[in-house]
C-alpha cells in the first residue's frame, strides 16, 4: 500500500516562486523515505502541502489514502508532524506537553498516560515527566518534540530536517529513534535533509529535489551505482580564487578525450573525474597535469556519493549550496525559469 | 462541534497554567491595581472631594475597567510567541479545532482578569466603597468586563497575525491602549472634560463599560443606561472576535 501518493503537487508563492514544481512521487507503507536538496529546494514547502498546514496552487496528493485537502481532518488525525522548529511549550512540563496532545487527537486519560510511559521510554526521558521543559537541554526537547509527533500511534510521520543544528551525539540518538519507530513501531517515514549521509545511511529510498523539482529518484545504493567506478576530484591551489574557473577550464579541456575518463563533472571550487578503476587513472592524471603545467593543489579518491548524483543532474554539489545563502539565488533562477 | 469545546478547554488551562506558573507575572498583576487604586485616589481625593465627587466610589469602577482593558489587550504577544517558537504550526497539524485556538487563549487571558477585578472590589470596599446593587451588582460587573476583555483579546490577536511582529504589536497597542484610556471618564466626571473629548467618549466601549459598572456600584439598576451597555459592548465582543477568528483562518495556517 502507498503512504503517500502525489500527482503534479505544485505550490507557486507571491511574485511567481515555484517552491514546489509539479512533483510526483510515491511513499509506501513502512519505509524511510528521504528528500535530499540544498536550502530553498522546496522540501519544507512539500511536507506543508502533505500535512495540510499550507494548500497546494495545482495538482493533488493522498496521504494514508486522504486526499490532502478535501478529507484534511483525516490526514491531520494519521499523521506526526515533527517540525524543523522545536515546537514545545516551554513553561509546561514534558508530560503535560503530551498530554495536551493526545486530548487534541482526542484520546481518552487512560490511553494517554499508557503512550506516555512507552514514549518517554523510547525517547529516553524516563524520569523528565514532571521537569519544566525550560529545564531541557537543546536534544531533550528535540527529544520531546519527537515524542510529540507520536503520542496518538501515527501510521506516518513527517520530519523536517530532524537533525538540523544538532550535536553528533543527539544526531546518531535522533537516527536510532527513527529506525526503532519504522522497525519496532512500523511506522512510515518522511524525512527531508540537506544532509547527504542522513540520506545514504537512514532512508531506504531518496528523491533528489532541486528548484522545486525531483531530479532523481531510487535506493541510496542503485542513485549512487548509476554514477559507477570511482570520483577522482581536482581542486586548485584554494588561497586564489580567481584562477580557479581557469584551473577547472584547463583541466577539464587537457583531460576529455582521456580513455580513463569517462566523464568529466567540473563545478563551483572543483572538477570531478569519473573512472573505473582510480588506481590507474590517479597517476595518469597527476603525469598528464603536470606535463601540461598545471599545479594540483589536492586530489581525492572517493566512491560515489549522493552528492555526486546531485552534482551529476544539476550541476552543483550540495555541500557547495550550503555554506552560502542559496535562496536568492534560487528564487532568481526559478522565476528566471518562470519566464 | 463536542471536540470544539475539549479542545478549547484543554487549553485555556494551558494558558491559565502557564500564566500563573510566572511568580513576576502573578505578583505585578495583583499590585499593579492596587497601586492605581491607591496612587489615583490619593493624587486626586482633595482636588475632587472639593468639586463634590466621591473620588473612590468614583474611581474604582474605572480601575476594574481599565485593568481588563490592559490584561486583555496584550493577548495578541502570546500568540505570536506561539507562532515564532512553532508551537501553532505544529498544533495546526493536528485535528484541533481551528476555532478553539483564539477563544481559548481569549477566554484564558479573563480568568486572571476576573481574579483581578475580585481583588480590586476588595480593596475598594476597604477604602471605603459603596456597592449599591450589592452582589448581584458584582456578578453583573464581572459579566460586562468579559464582554469588554473578550472584544479587546480578540482586537490583539487579529493584530498579532496581521502585523506578526511583536515590535510592531507592541507599539501598535500602546498607541490605541492609552488614549482609548484617557477618552472617557475614567479620571474625572464627565462634567469636567473639554467638550470635544465628551463627544468622543460616546463612540468608546471602554467608556460604556465604565459608565455601565459606575451605575450598579454608585447608582442602583437604571436600565436605561444598561442597555446601551449590553448592547455596545456585545457588539464590541462580536467585532473582537470575529476579527481575531477571521485573521486567524486568513493569516494563521502557515
Amino acid at each position: 500500500m502507498s503512504m503517500i501518493e502525489t500527482d503534479k503537487l505544485t505550490k507557486v508563492f507571491k511574485g511567481n516562486v515555484r517552491a514546489v514544481d509539479g512533483v510526483d512521487f510515491e511513499v509506501k507503507e513502512g519505509e524511510i523515505f528521504g528528500f535530499l536538496g540544498p536550502n530553498g529546494a522546496g522540501k519544507t514547502t512539500t511536507i506543508k502541502m502533505l500535512n495540510t498546514l499550507i494548500a497546494p496552487t495545482s495538482g493533488s496528493a493522498k496521504v494514508a489514502g486522504y486526499d490532502i485537502e478535501k478529507q484534511a481532518t483525516d490526514v491531520r488525525a494519521t499523521i506526526g508532524y515533527v517540525a524543523q522548529d522545536v515546537g514545545v511549550d516551554e513553561h509546561s512540563t514534558g508530560k503535560e506537553n503530551l498530554t495536551l496532545y493526545g486530548h487534541f487527537y482526542h484520546l481518552n486519560k487512560a490511553t494517554i498516560n499508557q503512550r506516555i510511559k512507552e514514549i518517554f521510554e523510547l525517547v529516553d526521558l524516563v524520569g523528565y515527566e514532571k521537569k519544566m521543559v525550560k529545564t531541557y537541554s537543546g536534544g531533550m526537547r528535540k527529544r520531546l518534540d519527537l515524542a510529540m509527533g507520536l503520542i496518538h500511534n501515527p501510521k506516518l510521520v513527517f520530519m523536517d530536517e530532524p537533525t538540523t543544528g544538532l550535536d553528533p551525539q543527539t544526531r546518531a540518538k535522533i537516527w536510532e529513534y527513527i529506525r526503532k519507530m519504522t522497525s519496532e513501531l512500523g511506522i512510515t517515514i518522511f524525512l527531508t535533509t540537506h544532509y547527504l549521509e542522513e540520506a545514504d545511511q537512514l532512508c531506504n529510498r531518496v528523491a533528489i529535489i532541486d528548484l522545486g523539482k525531483i531530479i532523481a529518484t531510487g535506493t541510496p545504493s542503485d542513485l549512487k551505482s548509476a554514477i559507477g567506478g570511482d570520483v577522482i576530484t581536482l581542486s586548485p591551489d584554494k588561497g586564489d580564487e580567481a584562477t580557479r574557473p581557469q584551473f577547472i577550464a584547463d583541466v577539464q579541456k587537457v583531460l576529455e578525450g582521456e580513455s580513463f575518463a569517462q566523464r568529466i563533472q567540473p563545478a563551483e571550487e572543483e572538477l570531478a573525474v569519473y573512472v573505473n578503476n582510480a588506481k590507474t587513472a590517479a597517476p595518469a592524471i597527476m603525469r598528464i597535469l603536470a606535463d601540461k603545467g598545471i599545479d594540483v593543489e589536492t586530489l581525492t579518491i572517493s566512491h560515489p556519493s549522493l552528492d555526486d548524483v546531485f552534482l551529476k543532474y544539476t550541476g552543483k554539489t550540495i555541500r557547495h549550496q550550503e555554506g552560502k545563502e542559496s535562496s536568492f539565488t534560487d528564487i532568481a533562477r526559478r522565476s528566471e525559469r518562470e519566464k | 462541534m463536542t471536540y470544539f469545546m475539549s479542545d478549547t478547554w484543554y487549553q485555556i488551562v494551558r494558558h491559565v497554567r502557564t500564566d500563573i506558573r510566572i511568580p513576576v507575572w502573578l505578583f505585578v498583576n495583583i499590585v499593579q491595581p492596587m497601586l492605581w487604586l491607591l496612587l489615583f485616589t490619593q493624587i486626586f481625593k482633595s482636588t475632587m472631594e472639593a468639586q463634590g465627587v466621591n473620588y473612590v466610589q468614583h474611581f474604582s469602577p474605572a480601575v476594574i475597567v481599565m485593568t481588563v482593558m490592559f490584561g486583555s489587550v496584550w493577548s495578541g504577544m502570546g500568540l505570536l510567541m506561539d507562532i515564532e517558537k512553532g508551537v501553532l504550526s505544529k498544533m495546526l497539524a493536528t485535528p484541533v479545532s481551528r476555532m478553539s485556538i483564539i477563544l481559548a487563549r481569549v477566554t484564558g487571558s479573563m480568568v486572571m482578569l476576573i481574579v483581578q477585578a475580585l481583588i480590586i472590589f476588595g480593596i475598594a470596599l476597604i477604602l471605603g466603597l459603596n456597592i449599591a446593587t450589592g452582589v448581584p451588582g458584582v456578578i453583573y460587573t464581572l459579566f460586562l468586563i468579559t464582554l469588554l476583555g473578550f472584544g479587546f483579546a480578540g482586537l490583539s490577536c487579529g493584530l498579532a497575525l496581521l502585523f506578526r511582529r511583536q515590535e510592531t504589536l507592541i507599539a501598535v497597542i500602546n498607541f490605541i491602549a492609552l488614549p482609548v484610556m484617557f477618552l472617557t471618564s475614567s479620571f474625572v466626571p464627565s462634567r469636567f472634560l473639554p467638550r470635544w473629548i465628551d463627544t468622543i467618549r460616546q463612540l468608546n466601549p471602554v467608556e460604556y463599560a465604565i459608565s455601565g459598572v459606575r451605575s450598579v456600584v454608585t447608582d442602583s439598576w437604571i436600565w436605561d443606561d444598561q442597555w446601551k451597555a449590553l448592547l455596545v459592548l456585545s457588539l464590541w465582543m462580536l467585532a473582537g472576535i470575529a476579527f481575531g477568528t477571521l485573521m486567524f483562518r486568513k493569516r494563521g495556517e502557515n
